[in-house]
């Protein structure tokens, strides 16, 4: 008994990698679907984004890269479908070099089901380097600024920018982000401007974010892969988030099975003992 | 402003070129003929000005300034010269860009030639760095299929799947260490472990399920957004106060060349 709870509590650390590689895989096989509560937050952003008059002009920010491609691709996928949905005009703003390819690989493939196209719909300003010099100088002259798209072409002549010519002429913020660098543009372009925010950062760096989300400067948050699937339910629309939920949910349910397996075994371990103990002070 | 700074072409452009580089080399000259007790004192004082120049440009009254470009504008007299300094601290910033490629240049070319366990590695290093270098100025100088498929091949194909490979190797290690680390060895760890299952199941559809016929108060997601919008938010509101603090003790150290232990008094 007392070497299975010291088991227990010690297994193999690659008994646990090929738990978890089943936990990961094997829920694409089965074809379960439970619907989430949206939380408040997740609730926020879409009414956020349904204010926003058509054909507005609003800056999509996306500074992650392969390494968070399973929360944040998701969640720019689904914010993408809903800014296209809702027929407002987008530039993407990257301040990661793999961004820029990742978030264009994603418009081009909604672009389609959504009648946009580049360049008349959105555009991509690509790569930037400099976050907090970038936006005071295109605060000011957004044309001087980003000069032209991903592609070279000078972003005056493109249908997408006329009428944009500073900060000003931007209705909404949307930031997909990883790292903490989005209170750039809280400090930068939110506050000074008043531009409504919006918010989709990793699970990981949520919990700092809703600092923000209670003082007002962001108007909402998607947490994570959670609020991506949240959000892919409020647009009736099953995506990428929504086929990652059953790997989500089984993921962080073994965790959970093997903390409490692992302290259960560690306090009947520790009871063992105890009444061991008590015996042999009783017998002596 | 824009007389002063304008863009120009052709010969005159060689001719800046010229006169900057000449400028430069001039300027390090004059810095390294400099006694090293009075570096300290030249650094401290660009520090200060560089500071100084956004502090007036935020601080000092506004007005209206309509360009063509804004006609909503506001600023004051410094304003129209924030766009010249930015170009020239993202040249600056660009600078560091290199620092690092030579840095890094120079540590490996050690160990290459040390030889040894380590000399492979940084024969991996040259290879990969160069010829991404290489394929992405052949395929923006030349925008042929062939340079684009090579460019698609080692950027989509090798750089960013082994980018999302290595976080994806993360995940083991947390479910490694979760394991091993949430023992409820004292009260704080308790609580610690049973916020954690909570936050978790709060925020699967799983969770969410086992306690949908309880009354809405004792569902998993309530708790979970009580735990994140109150308690959570508190705590990190505290620690955001005292980073900004601290942020802002620190910045004006530097900016006034108060900070001891740096550069300045190294070289002194």
């Amino acid at each position: 008994m007392k070497k299975l709870l010291r088991t227990l509590q010690t297994i193999d650390r690659r008994v646990l990698y090929a738990l978890l590689l089943l936990s990961v895989t094997l829920p694409f096989f089965i074809p379960m679907k439970i619907p989430v509560k949206i939380s408040q937050p997740t609730h926020k952003l879409y009414d956020t984004i349904e204010s926003v008059p058509e054909n507005s002009f609003i800056i999509f920010g996306s500074d992650w890269s392969a390494g968070t491609r399973g929360e944040n691709g998701a969640q720019t996928e689904a914010l993408m479908r809903h800014v296209m949905r809702h027929k407002l005009r987008f530039a993407i703003l990257c301040f990661d070099p793999q961004a820029a390819t990742l978030t264009q690989d994603i418009a081009l493939k909604l672009q389609s089901q959504y009648g946009y196209k580049e360049g008349v719909n959105w555009t991509n300003w690509g790569y930037r380097v400099q976050e907090v010099l970038f936006f005071k100088a295109m605060a000011n002259d957004i044309v001087k600024t980003v000069t032209a798209d991903i592609h070279g072409t000078p972003i005056q002549t493109l249908p997408v920018m006329q009428g944009v010519t500073s900060a000003t002429d931007i209705k909404l913020l949307v930031n997909v982000n990883p790292t903490n660098s989005y209170t750039n543009y809280i400090q930068f372009l939110q506050g000074p401007y008043h531009i409504p925010m919006v918010f989709a950062p990793t699970a990981v760096m949520a919990p700092e974010a809703f600092n923000y989300l209670d003082s007002g400067q962001i108007s909402g948050m998607l947490n994570g892969l959670s609020g991506a699937i949240e959000y892919e339910q409020m647009l009736g629309v099953v995506g990428r988030a929504t086929k990652d939920s059953n790997c989500l949910s089984f993921a962080h349910l073994l965790i959970i099975m093997l903390m409490i397996l692992g302290n259960i075994a560690m306090l009947l371990e520790r009871r063992a003992a105890k009444l061991e103990t008590q015996l042999m002070g009783g017998a002596a | 402003m824009s007389a002063l700074f304008k863009s120009v072409h052709g010969s005159a452009w060689w001719l800046h070129v010229a006169f900057v580089i000449l400028f430069c080399v001039a300027v390090f000259a004059v810095l390294q003929l400099t006694p090293k007790q009075s570096r300290k004192y030249v650094i401290q004082l660009v520090t200060f000005i560089g500071g100084l120049f956004y502090a007036l440009e935020f601080f000092l009254p506004i007005h209206a300034q309509v360009t063509a470009a804004n006609a909503h504008g506001e600023g004051n007299f410094i304003t129209p010269y924030m766009d010249v300094v930015s170009d020239w601290l993202t040249v600056i910033g660009a600078f560091t860009v290199g620092l690092g490629v030579i840095n890094l240049s120079m540590v490996h070319t050690k160990r290459l030639a040390k030889g040894g366990n380590t000399a492979f590695n940084s024969a991996v290093f040259f290879v990969s760095a160069f010829a991404m270098m290489a394929i992405d100025i052949l395929q923006k100088a030349h925008p042929n299929a062939l340079n684009k498929n090579i460019y698609e091949l080692l950027f989509s194909g090798a750089l960013t799947t082994l980018d999302a490979t290595m976080f994806s190797i993360i995940a083991f290690y947390i479910v490694s260490a979760s394991y091993r680390a949430f023992r409820v060895r004292s009260t704080e760890a308790t609580i610690l472990l049973i916020t954690a299952v909570v936050v978790m199941l709060g925020q699967i559809a799983v969770g969410q399920f086992i306690t949908h016929k309880l009354p809405e108060v004792f569902h998993f997601e309530s708790i979970r957004e009580w735990i994140l919008t109150l308690a959570n938010t508190a705590a990190v509101r505290a620690i955001g106060f005292g980073l900004g603090i601290g942020s802002l003790a620190v910045a004006l150290r530097i900016w006034l060349g108060l900070e001891r232990g740096s550069y300045f008094d190294s070289q002194a």
